[in-house]
C-alpha cells in the first residue's frame, strides 16, 4: 500500500455520537431519546425539545464528497452547521482535522474556519456593497492578508470558475447561477481542505444546476478537497457524491456509495426515495450477473469464450450497448483475465427494474466492497 | 399620607428637588453651560468668518458634490442668497449653528447607544422606554427645568434640541444592526471573522442605510425645535419668528419661516445625498 492511498484514507471531518437538541431541557429530552427511545413527537411535547439531530456518528476522509441528503426538517443544514460550530452541538463530538471544536477557544476557533473548513451556502450570501472580486477576496481579509495578494488570489479563483471577466462587477449584476459560482471561488480563495456545501445549487434552474453539479464534482476532484454537500435532490447526492448519507428526522438512515443506497436501500423510506431513480449509470455488471458455471450448463450449446466481454464495473447503459452490437446471446464478465459472470438480457431488465438477479447476485455483492 | 394635599405636596417636592439640584450643583451646570454654549457660540464664528456668498456658493459645492448635479447647487444658492436678502443671514447662520450642534451631539450619543442596542436586546429593552418618553413628552415640560438649571441662552436651546434629536438615530441604528440578514451573519462566521470584524465587515455596512436615514430624521427633528428653543433664548431664526409672533409682526415671522424652510430643504438634500444606498443605486444605473 503506497502513501497516497493511506493518505485518502485519512479521516478530516468525524462526528461521533452528535446530538443537537432545541430547547430547555436539552439533557432530559436526549437521555429520554436514547435510552427509552421515545420518539420526536412525544419529546416536543414532554419536554418542549425540539430535536435536529439525533446520534450522527459520521465521517468524511481526504478527497470524497460525502453527500447528505434529506427533506427539509430532516436535520441536515443544522448537521452541517454542527461540522464548523455554526451550531453547537448539545452532547457528542465534531472533530475536524483531528481537533475536537469543542475544546478549540475562539482564535483557534476562527483559524480553523477561515483556513481549514470552507462553507457554501444556498443563499450565496455575497456582500451586496463590494465588488465581485472584493467578495471573493474576502475570506484573506478577514486573515488580514495584503490587498495585492488577496486580490491575486481572489482573481485566480475567478478564474478557475470561469469569471476573471467579471472582477469589478457587483453582484446584484450577476445572475443566479453566476452568484453561486462566485460563492464557490471564494470559498477556494482560502484553500481549504473541506468545503461545506449547504445546498448551494437549490435555488438554479435545471440546467444551470446539473452544469454548477459537474464543474463543482470537476473542481473538487482536481484540487483535491472534500467536501460535505448538502442535497435534497436524491439524483444530485448520486451525481456528486462519493458517499450519499440518507437522514430523515434528525437520523442518518443509511450511509452508502450511490450503488449500496439505490440497490440495497436500508427501509422502506430510503426504497421509496430510490424507486424513481434511472440505475442505467449506477447498476454496475457485478450486481446483475449471473454464475457463468451454472449459465453454461444450461446452455451446452453455446461457447462461453467467444461470448463479448466486459468488466465487473461496467454499468448498464454500457452493457445493453454491447448487447446490441454484438447480437449475442450474453456477455462474459472477466476480471483478471477470468471470467467471473455472465449477464443475460434477462439480467439486464431485471437491473434496470431495480431487482437483483435471479441467481448469485447476493452472493457476488460483499465482494463489491474489497 | 392625604390624598387631597397630594397635589401640592409633589409640586412641592420637585421645586425643593430641582432648587436643591440647581443650589448644590451649580458649579457643574455652569459648566456645562458654557461648554454647550462655547460650542454654539464657535460655530457660529466659524459660519461668519466668511461673507455670505462665500459661504452659500461653498455650500453650494458640498451639494453639487454629493449629489453630482449643478442644478441642486444652483438652488442651494440660490435659496441662501433668498435668505441673506431678507436680512436674515446672521440668524439662519445661527439657527444652522445650533441644529449642527445638537444634531452631532445626539449622533454622538445615539449611533454608539444605538449600536449597542442593536447588539444586545436586553439593553435595548431598557433604552427603548427611555426614549418613547422622550418622544411623548411635550418639549415644553423639559423646557422649564432645563431653564432653571442652565439659564436662558443657547445652552437650554441646544439641550432641547439634542433631546428631540437623539430618538431617530439611535433607533434606526439599532434597528440596522439587529436587522442584518442571518445568512450573511453565517458568513462572516464561518470565513472566522473575530467579533470586531464581523461588526465593521458585515454588520456596519448592512446597517448603513437605516443609520443613514437616522441621521437625517434626527437632522429634521431638530429643525422642528427650532422654532420652539426660540422661546428659551436660542437666537436666530427661532427666536426671530417667536419675537414677531409676540409683536404680529406677520410680514417679518413668514420671512423667518421661508429662510427655516430654505435651510431644511438645503440640509435635508444634503443628508440624504450622502447616503451610501443612493450612491449605489446611481452606481447601478449607469
Amino acid at each position: 500500500m503506497n502513501s497516497s492511498v493511506a493518505c485518502a484514507d485519512e479521516v478530516l471531518v468525524s462526528c461521533r455520537g452528535v446530538w443537537k437538541v432545541f430547547g430547555k431541557h436539552v439533557d432530559e429530552a436526549i437521555e429520554a431519546s436514547r435510552d427509552r427511545g421515545v420518539s420526536k413527537k412525544q419529546i416536543l411535547h414532554d419536554h418542549g425539545c425540539v430535536i435536529g439531530v439525533s446520534d450522527v456518528s459520521l465521517e468524511v476522509k481526504r478527497g470524497e464528497i460525502f453527500c447528505i441528503m434529506g427533506l427539509s426538517g430532516s436535520g441536515k443544514s443544522t448537521l452541517i452547521r454542527l461540522l464548523n460550530k455554526l451550531i453547537v452541538p448539545s452532547a457528542g463530538q465534531v472533530l475536524v482535522k483531528g481537533q475536537d471544536l469543542a475544546t478549540l477557544d475562539g482564535a483557534a476557533l476562527r483559524k480553523v474556519r477561515s483556513q481549514h473548513i470552507g462553507m457554501v451556502f444556498q443563499s450565496v450570501a455575497l456582500l451586496p456593497h463590494r465588488s465581485v472580486l472584493e467578495n471573493v477576496a474576502f475570506g484573506l481579509e478577514v486573515q488580514g492578508v495584503s490587498k495585492h495578494e488577496r486580490h491575486a488570489a481572489a482573481q485566480q479563483s475567478l478564474e478557475k470558475v470561469g469569471l476573471s471577466d467579471w472582477a469589478t462587477r457587483f453582484p446584484g449584476e450577476l445572475s443566479g447561477g453566476m452568484q453561486q459560482r462566485v460563492g464557490l471561488a471564494r470559498v477556494l480563495t482560502c484553500d481549504p481542505e473541506i468545503i461545506l456545501m449547504d445546498e448551494p445549487f437549490s435555488a438554479l434552474d435545471p440546467l444551470i444546476r446539473r452544469q454548477l453539479q459537474d464543474e463543482f464534482r470537476g473542481l473538487t476532484k482536481s484540487l483535491g478537497k472534500s467536501a460535505v454537500f448538502i442535497t435534497h435532490d436524491l439524483e444530485e447526492a448520486i451525481r456528486l457524491g462519493d458517499r450519499i448519507a440518507i437522514m430523515k428526522d434528525g437520523v442518518i438512515i443509511q450511509v452508502g456509495s450511490a450503488e449500496d443506497i439505490v440497490l440495497k436501500p436500508a427501509d422502506a423510506y430510503v426504497a421509496d426515495f430510490v424507486a424513481g431513480i434511472s440505475r442505467l449509470h449506477l447498476v454496475r455488471a457485478h450486481s446483475v450477473m449471473s454464475q457463468h458455471a451454472q449459465w453454461a450448463a444450461r446452455h451446452p450449446h453455446i461457447d462461453l469464450a467467444a461470448l463479448p466481454v466486459a468488466g465487473p464495473q461496467a454499468d448498464l447503459d454500457e452493457l445493453i450497448n454491447l448487447l446490441i452490437q454484438s447480437g449475442a446471446e450474453a456477455l462474459l464478465i472477466v476480471e483478471g483475465g477470468q471470467p467471473v459472470g455472465v449477464v443475460t438480457p434477462t439480467d439486464l431488465l431485471r437491473g434496470v427494474q431495480g431487482s437483483e438477479s435471479e441467481e448469485g447476485a447476493a452472493v457476488v455483492a460483499p465482494e463489491v466492497q474489497a | 399620607m392625604n390624598p387631597s394635599t397630594f397635589p401640592s405636596d409633589f409640586d412641592a417636592a420637585v421645586d425643593a428637588g430641582l432648587e436643591w439640584l440647581t443650589d448644590s450643583s451649580a458649579h457643574v451646570f455652569d459648566f456645562i453651560n458654557e461648554v454647550l454654549t462655547g460650542l454654539v457660540q464657535a460655530l457660529n464664528w466659524l459660519l461668519n468668518l466668511a461673507p455670505f456668498y462665500v459661504v452659500a456658493v461653498l455650500i453650494g459645492a458640498l451639494a453639487w458634490r454629493l449629489s453630482g448635479h449643478w442644478r441642486s447647487a444652483l438652488l442651494t444658492i440660490t435659496g441662501l442668497l433668498v435668505c441673506a436678502y431678507i436680512g436674515l443671514w446672521s440668524e439662519t447662520m445661527s439657527t444652522l449653528a445650533l441644529v449642527l450642534a445638537a444634531t452631532t451631539l445626539a449622533l454622538l450619543v445615539g449611533i454608539p447607544c444605538g449600536v449597542l442596542g442593536g447588539l444586545w436586546p436586553k439593553l435595548d429593552g431598557v433604552v427603548q422606554p427611555v426614549l418613547d418618553l422622550l418622544q411623548t413628552l411635550p418639549p415644553y415640560i423639559y423646557l422649564l427645568p432645563a431653564i432653571a438649571l442652565l439659564g436662558y441662552g443657547s445652552a437650554t436651546a441646544l439641550v432641547a434640541t439634542f433631546i428631540v434629536a437623539i430618538p431617530p438615530v439611535l433607533r434606526l441604528t439599532a434597528l440596522g444592526i439587529r436587522m442584518t440578514p442571518r445568512s450573511f451573519i453565517e458568513l462572516g462566521e464561518a470565513s472566522g471573522t473575530s467579533p470586531a470584524q464581523l461588526f465593521f465587515k458585515i454588520r456596519l455596512p448592512f446597517a448603513m442605510p437605516s443609520i443613514m436615514t437616522g441621521i437625517n430624521q434626527s437632522l429634521m427633528m431638530a429643525f422642528g425645535m427650532v422654532v420652539i428653543a426660540g422661546i428659551v433664548g436660542s437666537g436666530g431664526l427661532g427666536e426671530a419668528i417667536y419675537g414677531a409672533i409676540r409683536t404680529l409682526d406677520i410680514a417679518r415671522s413668514i420671512d423667518a419661516a421661508l429662510a427655516i424652510v430654505i435651510l431644511t430643504l438645503i440640509l435635508d438634500r444634503l443628508a440624504q445625498n450622502a447616503t451610501p444606498s443612493q450612491r449605489e443605486a446611481q452606481h447601478e444605473s449607469h
